[in-house]
């Protein structure tokens, strides 16, 4: 059944915010510090100068994903990007689908997105269809996430301490959408002009 | 950690608990979850975004979770204007009524927003530092409702 679909490989989208970012040469000593800008590194991304006009929220955000996106032990890291994943399509935030079924598909191949993109939910392993189910109801206002969802999580051989990494890293995409979807738009931009717009 | 953060307070963990000692296993999710919850409610720089009104937004999009435990811990303002936009009013100030949908939106259809809801903040009169300290703001509090709904059927599933 898996290999019925057509193996698709995502291209990456640029982001950029509707509203001015913060300019390195303009920036306070706060935020520079937060955008950890030194002499040697001063090219900085419009997303990160965009939401480093709040230093305070930024650098305490950022400091809670990088925990959540990359802790070591518990839950593998595909299953992590596999709830990102599942929150972003939820929150329409195309951007991060983007970046997270891309991860996805480095760690773990292209089986898995290749079918979420072709709308194949059928085509799901059932420890990922138990992921996404999870993933969706949990990020769905107000959460509808049951003890039917843990029941299936457990019986794929998840542990508390797993659920645990599941759980939120389901949840700081429902931050993470609420940034990066309202406040750009994200765009299919050739490479060389990304590279560009990396060096705005 | 303390038995005593935001999320133990919205799950009525205490230290004995099972749920607190798996909670401890992630201290690094457990302070930053209190660093985030501190840097959108009360941080160093305010922006001119005062307590009251953070919390009053706070309160608002919170009970969007239908979780009585969550939204206590982001009581109501007492003052009049701001208390009523805590409680989901349509406050007669623009600017707040501005921010009332914005909070609305954010909360319950993220999916739906468009650059012209910012113009509309903008139009309003808050600025872009305003809008980026409301919008972590909001976020920080639909994450919170998520770990607090899922950590609660973990808790519910293991006698925690």
């Amino acid at each position: 059944m898996r290999d019925a679909i057509t193996r698709i490989k995502i291209k990456p989208l640029s982001w950029t915010p509707y509203l001015p970012p913060v300019e390195v040469a303009d920036a306070t000593e706060r935020q520079l510090a937060a955008m950890k800008v030194t002499p040697s590194a001063k090219k900085v991304s419009p997303y990160v100068r965009t939401l480093v006009h709040d230093p305070d929220s930024y650098v305490a955000r950022t400091e809670l994903f990088n925990a959540i996106m990359y802790a070591e032990g518990g839950l593998p890291r595909q299953d992590r990007e596999l709830g990102a994943l599942g929150a972003s399509l939820v929150n329409g935030c195309m951007y991060c689908a983007n970046v997270h079924a891309r991860q996805h598909a480095k760690l773990s191949g292209p089986c898995t997105t290749s079918a979420l993109y072709a709308g194949r939910r059928d085509a799901l392993s059932t420890r990922d269809a138990a992921i996404m189910d999870f993933a969706e109801a949990l990020t769905v206002t107000p959460p509808r996430a049951d003890q039917s969802h843990i029941e299936a999580l457990r019986s794929e051989g998840m542990d508390d301490g797993e659920i645990q990494d599941l759980i939120h890293s389901i949840a700081i995409f429902g931050w993470a959408n609420r940034l990066m979807h309202p406040l750009g738009h994200s765009s299919d931009t050739p490479r060389a002009c990304r590279k560009d717009f990396r060096r705005v | 950690m303390t038995a005593k953060d935001a999320i133990n307070t919205a799950l009525g963990v205490s230290s004995g608990d099972a749920m607190y000692q798996l909670r401890a296993r992630r201290p690094a999710f457990v302070s930053g979850a209190e660093a985030c919850r501190a840097a959108v409610l009360h941080p160093e720089d305010d922006l001119d975004l005062s307590p009251d009104l953070r919390h009053a937004v706070a309160h608002r999009a919170a009970a969007f979770g239908a979780n009585a435990a969550f939204l206590a811990g982001y009581p109501a303002p007492d003052a009049p204007e701001l208390h009523d936009l805590a409680k989901g009013g349509q406050p007669s100030d623009p600017g707040l009524a501005a921010l009332a949908r914005h909070t609305d939106m954010i909360a319950v259809t993220p999916a739906r927003a468009s650059e012209a809801h910012l113009q509309d903040l903008l139009s309003a009169g808050f600025s872009v530092s305003q809008i980026i300290a409301l919008s972590e703001l909001l976020a920080q509090v639909c994450f919170e409702m998520r770990v607090v709904h899922g950590l609660s059927l973990l808790r519910n599933n293991t006698n925690a």
